[in-house]
């Protein structure tokens, strides 16, 4: 278990958007946690990342408590967050988002096979490079986002609704790249209201609905739950 | 062309009729005497003096001229005369044609005047300058075109970059020519011209001083002053994106600690210059962090207020009676000694002057390294969005308190130096007007970058004095200046450019410089 969050409660002063939730992440993994808009699936992350701080419960990575550790000392541990909204820095060209990605790496010849490894996974933004991070696409902003998460070197990469917003053709690529990334031995939790995607690709998966995880189980069987399909598979049936 | 011709001509047309509306409600006569006024003449009298009806005309050009430029700043310099002319020479022909019609009026000896109160004969002399008809006219005409030129011009200097690209686009010579003066200065000489320019500018900064009397010396040291101030507060605002108000408190610190400790009273501890400026310098970099502590996770409008309150509090208690036997109180601290270096006092404002050139020159270099080093990109990402930058790994705390820091040093470096020139400090010297002027000045000149504090301080604080010989026009003439700078260039007079590297280069790690806007 890589990463173990044990009931914890989040609030934003009186409200109260997580109530005692728990998941695991196991080592090689894809767990995908779904659920609609404002179930508390950016807050699960936010907690994870150190953004926010749980009430109650605790967070453990790797069995030590991170609980209260300082974001940038979580990035440091190698659990990188890729946020939601595609959040990069519009003024800073390229290069210098994937440069802010390896902030806390100091060592730059690492730094450099970084780029090379992004550059090679992301031909575009090779491409873009010296081009300000604003001027790129929807779909490249993306890209860019989860490229810069790379270039910290996750263990850990926790993505927030990486398919929000994008055409599906855009959508089937960066699931690809997610699948891609995990191969390489990244454990990835993926967050997404598009469940039928997250969890074609995810090994596990919760669902999250008002601050409570309802459901749970391996992908498949969740793909196939009756609930599920009805609440967030648009009652599709799914083969 | 053709319809750039047409527009002016419609302009010209408008406000042609405004103009003869003015002049039939006697608006001209109105602002003459306001002129009069200003200009110190007690009692102007119902008819001012001819010199403030031309000035009047000439304004009404120059409104005619700005509003036939207006939103048309990517013109080439030649479109623009033509605009401006062509919508200035029809308003003065308008113009023209009323007065010609009122020296009818005044010729024949109709009397009017019952139909339409103002026109009186004594009026419409005035309105003719008290010169003959005909070259009453000829003066009007000719200063409202003068006016419009007038407009020309100052839409051309306030947007030279936009004209510059055109000629770049328009006129091969000339794109020729400055690619030429490009290559010139950027190829292979680049290191030549570099060292010739900066030897130009040191043998300036060296013997200019000399020569200038101690009144201008003054004038440019005050001046050096808040440049060194603009580039503090930018550091805080501009870089780091944090809206502080009280930023003259820590100049306050930094002038009182030179006070304290360098001149007779009240404490009589006379340390020397050096140490109190460097001290001056940590004790404001400190209360910048003490500030910082409570207040960062405040963001906009609630950390400008509380900052606004932080520079009110140092203002207060310097002032408060409580404390007058260990700050002064009210009436301040007097007698501040000055510097010594090499065994000698300074004593003129010249010494000061070379103090604060240098003190400019550092303020400018730790400016320049702290934008284009990592933490400069730690602010940016900041500014741009703070929770991302939090969760990329930047230690965003540590970096606005960073900020804060060396803003505030350099207020006490300013603050220290400008103690000891004037050899008093007082507490009204840090009220909430100083601040805002220096958040004035990096806002007028552009927020984020030094030529744009050197023009802001410059336009701030030189020109005032400048105008000062204009004695009663000064106030009118800058707050004129001021809106219309505003107007033309709300981004400030230079805009920013980030100084931005290519991706470095894999095989030397040398980087290249370019240059891409933002803060748009
Ligand atoms: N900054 C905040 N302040 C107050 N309430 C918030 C804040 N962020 C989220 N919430 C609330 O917390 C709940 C969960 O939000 P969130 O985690 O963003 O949901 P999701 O990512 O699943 O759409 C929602 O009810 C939302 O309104
Ligand atoms: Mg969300």
């Amino acid at each position: 278990m890589i990463l173990n969050v044990d009931n914890i409660s989040v609030n934003y002063g009186a409200i109260n958007a997580l109530r005692d939730i728990s998941f695991t992440l196991n080592e090689g993994e894809i767990v995908a946690l779904i659920g609609a808009n404002g179930a508390g699936k950016s807050t699960s992350l936010n907690t994870v990342s150190g953004l926010l701080r749980p009430t109650t419960g605790k967070v453990e990575y790797l069995g030590s408590d991170i609980t209260t550790v300082t974001p940038q000392a979580i990035v440091n541990l190698g659990i990188i967050q890729v946020p939601e909204g595609r959040k990069i820095f519009a003024k800073m060209s390229v290069w210098e988002n994937l440069e802010m990605g390896a902030y806390t790496v100091k060592d730059r010849k690492v730094i450099q096979e970084r780029y090379e490894m992004v550059y090679q996974k992301f031909p575009r933004l090779k491409e873009r490079r010296n081009q300000p991070g604003g001027t790129l696409s929807g779909g490249e902003q993306q890209m860019l986002a989860i490229a810069r998460g790379l270039m910290a070197g996750p263990k850990v990469l926790l993505l927030d609704e990486p398919s929000m917003g994008l055409s599906p053709i855009l959508v089937e690529q960066i699931f690809d790249i997610i699948q891609e990334i995990n191969k390489t031995g990244t454990s990835i939790l993926l967050v997404e209201q598009n469940a039928l995607m997250a969890l074609a690709i995810a090994d596990r998966g919760y669902v999250l609905d008002t601050g409570r995880i309802v459901l749970q189980g391996d992908a498949d069987d969740l793909l196939h739950n009756p609930t599920v399909i009805n609440a967030y598979l648009g009652g599709e049936t799914t083969d | 062309m053709k319809t750039l011709i047409r527009q002016s001509i419609r302009t010209g047309i408008t406000y042609g009729i405004v103009q003869i509306f003015f002049i039939l409600i006697a608006f001209n006569t109105m602002v003459g005497i306001m002129l009069a006024k200003i200009s110190g003449i007690k009692n102007p009298g119902e008819i001012p003096a001819a010199k403030f009806l031309i000035a009047y005309t000439i304004l009404m050009g120059l409104w005619v001229g700005i509003s036939a430029l207006s939103k048309k700043k990517f013109l080439p310099a030649g479109h623009k005369l033509l605009a401006g002319f062509t919508a200035g020479l029809v308003s003065a022909i308008l113009v023209g044609l009323l007065e010609l019609a009122m020296t009818g009026i005044l010729v024949n000896k109709i009397f009017i005047r019952d139909f339409l109160t103002v026109l009186s004969f004594d009026f419409i002399k005035a309105t003719l300058f008290g010169l003959t008809p005909v070259l009453g006219i000829v003066v009007t005409m000719g200063a409202i075109v003068l006016g419009s030129l007038l407009a020309v011009g100052l839409n051309i200097v306030t947007n030279l970059n936009a004209v510059q690209e055109h000629w770049k686009k328009d006129l091969s010579f000339l794109k020729n020519l400055n690619d030429k003066f490009q290559r010139m200065i950027r190829g292979k000489y680049h290191l030549i011209w570099q060292i010739v320019g900066i030897s130009i500018l040191a043998v300036a900064v060296i013997f200019i001083p000399m020569k200038w009397g101690s009144y201008w010396n003054y004038v440019f040291g005050t001046v050096g002053l808040y440049v060194i101030l603009g580039l503090g507060l930018n550091i805080i605002v501009g870089l780091s994106g944090q809206l502080v108000l009280g930023y003259i408190a820590f100049f306050a610190i930094g002038a009182y600690t030179m006070a304290l400790l360098n001149a007779p009273e009240p404490h009589n501890l006379m340390w020397g210059f050096w140490p109190a400026l460097l001290l001056g310098v940590l004790l404001a970099a400190l209360s910048g962090i003490l500030l910082g502590l409570p207040i960062m996770r405040l963001r906009g409008d609630y950390l400008a207020i509380v900052t606004l309150g932080f520079g009110e509090i140092i203002r207060i208690l310097l002032k408060s009676d409580v404390l007058t036997d260990f700050t002064g109180g009210p009436r301040g601290i007097q007698n501040i000694q000055g510097p010594m270096l090499f065994g000698k006092p300074f004593n003129s404002e010249v010494d000061f002057v070379y103090l604060i050139i240098a003190g400019v020159l550092l303020a400018s270099f730790v400016y320049n390294r702290l934008q284009q080093s990592r933490t400069g990109r730690a602010w940016l990402a900041i500014r741009e969005d703070e929770t991302v930058a939090r969760a990329s790994g930047v230690d965003t705390i540590k970096y606005k308190l960073l900020a804060l820091a060396i803003g505030a040093a350099f207020a006490g470096l300013a603050g220290g130096i400008y103690a000891s020139r004037n050899q008093f400090t007082g507490p009204d010297e840090h009220a909430l007007m100083a601040s805002i002027n220096v958040l004035s000045l990096i806002i007028v000149g552009g927020m984020g970058n030094i030529p744009g504090t050197i023009l802001g301080a410059f336009t701030l604080k030189g020109l005032p004095e400048i105008l000062r010989e204009f004695a009663n026009f000064r106030l009118l003439a800058f707050g004129a200046l001021l809106v219309f700078m505003m107007l033309s260039r709300p981004e400030g007079l230079i805009p920013s450019h980030r100084p931005k590297y290519d991706e470095p280069n894999e095989v030397s790690g040398e980087m290249k410089k370019k240059e891409v806007p933002h803060d748009q």
